[in-house]
């Protein structure tokens, strides 16, 4: 693994920090997945072309996208290059040096180390890699819709393929491709019906079981486990691989703040940034190429959306004038706290906004119990209170359709209204 | 015929959809196998050949290595092995007398076994010798032949205390030798397969294996409580990020401030402005207030989201003028685009698995539905958008307008391509 003690040549620590630095580095590679060596962040640090390829293959690593995570260990040098460039220029990275490396990857090890040290300092990545791959022991049913959504987009970015006569299609092609997935729905739907009521089975016929008292029965995984001792074997073994990491992440945490004393050394060690940008193209975090028809919509969603509040505001304000004019003075005083608590809540609908801008931060995780009804939960989350909300959050969802197929059906009525010589009917209940 | 971008993005769309259900349908296929696989009758995991082969394998996960059976190993065997013969003799002669209550003639056995052979005589299982272990590895191996499914229920029913001292309770040895003499003479017992649901109360896990599931939630909740007061470190990453941007020119830096704020914005107006303003909207256009305090309220609600949709229009205009200006370059990027959730993934997320208690399988299943009926709304008014961006303006711009496309439009458009509407041609009477 290499020498541990720094090189007397170091600018910055303490005297405790020249011996916590290499056990943080060590933590650091030990946590990370496809972890370096200690010494190739020596390397880095001093920009050398050995430590490069390493931290090429580490960043292309912690940055595919989760889906993809398992197949970066076979791509080519020159495919993870282009990969960690275009994801750190999603991310917003903010020095242009990263993107003028050569494609081979052979060089620029130190702005690879200050790339990693930027995603570290951004959020918390270790332990998002961590939960990444977690060893899932539970049953687990996520109470949102997150992760379903995260793979069901289009990829704004997929280069467009060549438009030939053949990519034309009939709109009853789409037609069928959207009964298509109705019908998946609804097979998925069943089907998870089925999976909830033989989990159900399972965790009555285990209860008592675990011996953890709080959880009560086994899950899925750990009845598996004792069905089929080999399986079970694997697991355990990638438990405890899991673990060890775990403890060097907090081992890490520990030891962080030296490796930031560290870090702007190396950051002071290279050269400072050209000022001359203008032949640079400005780089921008990736956006949908359509950006020009992105505004446009959203700007014209924003101008509808004002224009149906306006008379609503009007309807509204009309009928309480009508309703205020036989009140008393004590109306002041609860008109004066419905303002108060109106104006908190759309502030936090505009905080809830904003926050939506940060890091994605994954949702904690869920683990099934079955419980009585009564019981004190302690620390949980019951699923009525789950059900409750994603109820409310239908309403909402379908609200939002039904107004959308409104605006479409008035537009279209209006148009298939001017066809000459045709009676419009519109489907039953519309 | 629709044109051919207007094809290639429709058809990517529902291609995309298709896929992630086609994917989740996978998953959960696999986990229905593996549910339905355990509420079965447990069948051995072994092959059946018995494995003639003498000397022992090496079996290193088990914790109590003894390389070579000494002598006494094996007249214990032979002593428990005659026990094991009794045994079932007795329970013939009982079970030909009827059902009678097994465990007294059985449990002066459990107490007369040495701790260091262990027996398991659960009341219900046929007293077959398979389960008669030994710590010592017996000259037939480690590697059991497979036993006949009656006699698997054994190991997993072995106390606790039996358990550690095996190492891994599922790896329960067989003294082949035994075995195979005491066979033949269990036969004639009737068979009787493990099922969960009988049996699965009697399920322990393994000792090495709940250490580690024990160990690893640990550290996960090590590290929650780590993150949560983490300032110091907090404050070091910030220093460094905000070292790191000073480095860098400051006209890269402008634009780039716009950049983030451009990419939060497909984000934000696309799922969280306008379907949370949307939906507030019709809430309260809906909602018909019962007194004059909730008519206060509604009026103020709306008003204040007037003035928010007003300013992010406003910022959108802003936005807008600078993306003519600066001739961005746009990057695409392999990276899907981030959905962004309706619910607010709290900026104090936690890593550990939290238990999520339910009382009754019907409340399982309407949590599994409601869930999956949120994405598929949300599914649904991407689509809708995707729809309404790429198909109305081709019937608005089509002139003369054709009534079959419209009908079709119509039918994607207001039903999700589930009804059509009726066109009848009415021919003036010549």
């Amino acid at each position: 693994m290499g020498r541990r003690r720094r090189p007397a040549g170091r600018a910055a620590g303490t005297g405790t920090g020249a011996r916590a630095l290499p056990e943080a580095i060590a933590a650091l590679c030990r946590t990370l997945p496809a972890g370096p060596g200690p010494e190739t962040f020596r390397r880095a640090k001093f920009d050398l072309p050995e430590a490069a390829p390493a931290l090429w293959r580490l960043l292309s690593c912690v940055l595919s996208p989760r889906s993809e995570a398992d197949t970066t260990g076979s791509l080519t040098r020159e495919a993870q290059v282009r990969l960690v460039k275009s994801a750190m220029r999603s991310q917003g990275y903010p020095r242009p040096a990263l993107f003028q490396l050569p494609e081979d990857g052979s060089q620029g090890s130190r702005e690879l180390l200050l790339a990693l040290s930027w995603l570290l300092a951004r959020g918390p990545l270790i332990e998002q890699l961590l939960a990444r791959t977690r060893v899932r022991l539970g049953d687990e049913m996520p109470v949102c819709e997150c992760e379903d959504l995260a793979c069901g987009r289009a990829s704004p970015g997929l280069p467009t393929p060549s438009k030939d006569a053949d990519s034309c299609v009939d709109v009853r092609h789409v037609q069928w491709l959207m009964g298509k997935l109705r019908f998946r729905w609804r097979s998925l739907i069943s089907s998870h019906q089925e999976h909830c009521a033989l989990l159900s089975k399972i965790h009555k016929y285990t209860q008592g079981c675990h011996s953890d008292r709080n959880l009560g029965h086994l899950s899925v995984a750990e009845t598996e486990l004792l069905r089929d001792p080999e399986g079970g074997q694997q697991l355990l073994q990638m438990l405890e691989f899991e673990n060890v990491r775990l403890e060097a992440a907090l081992e890490w945490r520990r030891l962080e703040q030296v490796f930031w004393q560290w870090m702007d050394t190396v950051l002071g060690a290279s050269p400072p940034d050209s000022p001359n940008a203008g032949s640079q193209p400005t780089f921008l975090p990736s956006i949908p190429e359509r950006v020009a028809g992105e505004l446009e919509l959203v700007s014209r969603e924003l101008q509808a959306l004002q224009k149906e509040l306006q008379e609503a505001v009007e309807v509204r304000r009309a009928s309480w004038e009508a309703q205020v004019r036989g009140q008393g003075p004590e109306w002041s005083a609860e008109m004066r706290a419905s303002k108060e608590a109106v104006g908190q809540e759309l502030a936090a609908l505009w905080q809830a906004w904003e926050r939506e801008g940060s890091l994605a931060q994954p949702h904690r995780p869920n683990r099934l119990v079955r419980s009585e009804a009564g019981a004190p939960p302690g620390q949980g989350l019951w699923a009525t209170e789950a059900i409750g909300a994603l109820r409310s959050k239908e309403a909402c969802l379908e609200a939002v359709l039904c107004w959308l197929q409104g605006q479409s059906q008035q537009e279209l009525a209006k148009l298939a209204g001017a066809l000459p010589g045709v009676i419009w009917i519109p489907p039953h209940g519309r | 015929m629709l044109p051919a971008d207007c094809s290639l993005r429709l058809v990517a769309e529902l291609r995309a959809a298709l896929d992630a259900c086609g994917e989740q349908q996978r998953q959960l296929d696999q986990s229905l196998r593996v549910c339905r696989r355990l509420l079965r009758a447990w069948e051995p995991t072994r092959p059946a050949a018995p494995e003639p082969t003498p000397g022992p394998e090496p079996n290193e996960e088990d914790p109590s290595p003894a390389c070579a059976p000494s002598l006494q190993d094996l007249t214990e065997l032979e002593l428990l092995t005659q026990a094991l013969e009794k045994a079932v003799r007795v329970r013939k002669g009982i079970s030909k007398v009827g059902e009678g209550d097994k465990a007294p003639s059985l449990k002066p056995r459990t107490v007369a076994t040495p701790p260091a052979t262990t027996t398991s005589v659960p009341p219900q299982a046929p007293g077959q010798a398979g389960n008669g272990t030994s710590e010592t590895r017996s000259p037939r191996g480690i590697r059991q032949p497979k036993v006949p499914a009656r006699s698997l229920p054994e190991h997993r029913l072995l106390s606790t205390r039996e358990r550690t001292s095996l190492g891994r309770g599922a790896r329960a040895t067989r003294p082949s030798l035994g075995d195979q003499q005491v066979t033949p003479s269990v036969t004639p017992l009737v068979p009787e397969a493990f099922t969960l649901k009988e049996k699965g109360t009697l399920l322990r896990l393994p000792m090495a294996f709940w250490k580690a599931a024990s160990q690893n939630a640990h550290l996960w909740a090590q590290i929650d409580s780590t993150q949560a007061s983490d300032s110091a470190n907090a404050a070091a990453r910030t220093r460094f990020l905000l070292k790191m941007q000073a480095a860098v020119s400051c006209q890269a830096c402008g634009s780039l401030r716009t950049g983030g704020r451009l990419k939060e914005l497909p984000g934000k107006s696309q799922h969280g402005m306008t379907r949370e303003a949307l939906g507030s909207a019709a809430w309260a256009t809906v909602l018909a207030p019962t007194d004059c305090v909730q008519e206060y309220r509604c009026l103020l609600l709306l008003e204040g989201l007037q003035a928010t949709v007003g300013q992010c229009l406003h910022w959108l205009q802003e936005l807008r003028k600078v993306v003519a200006k600066h001739h961005l370059e746009l990057c695409p990027s392999g990276m899907p685009a981030r959905a962004s959730c309706l619910c607010e993934g709290g900026a104090d997320a936690a890593w550990s698995p939290q238990p999520l208690l339910y009382s009754s399988t019907q409340e399982l299943q309407t949590l599994a539905a409601l869930r999956l009926r949120v994405a598929m709304l949300d599914q649904q008014l991407h689509l809708e958008k995707v729809l309404m961006d790429e198909l109305l303006p081709l019937v608005r711009t089509q002139r003369p307008c054709c009534a079959a496309v419209c009908r079709a439009v119509h039918s994607l458009l207001c039903n999700g391509g589930q009804h059509f509407p009726t066109v009848l041609q009415d021919e003036p009477a010549d």
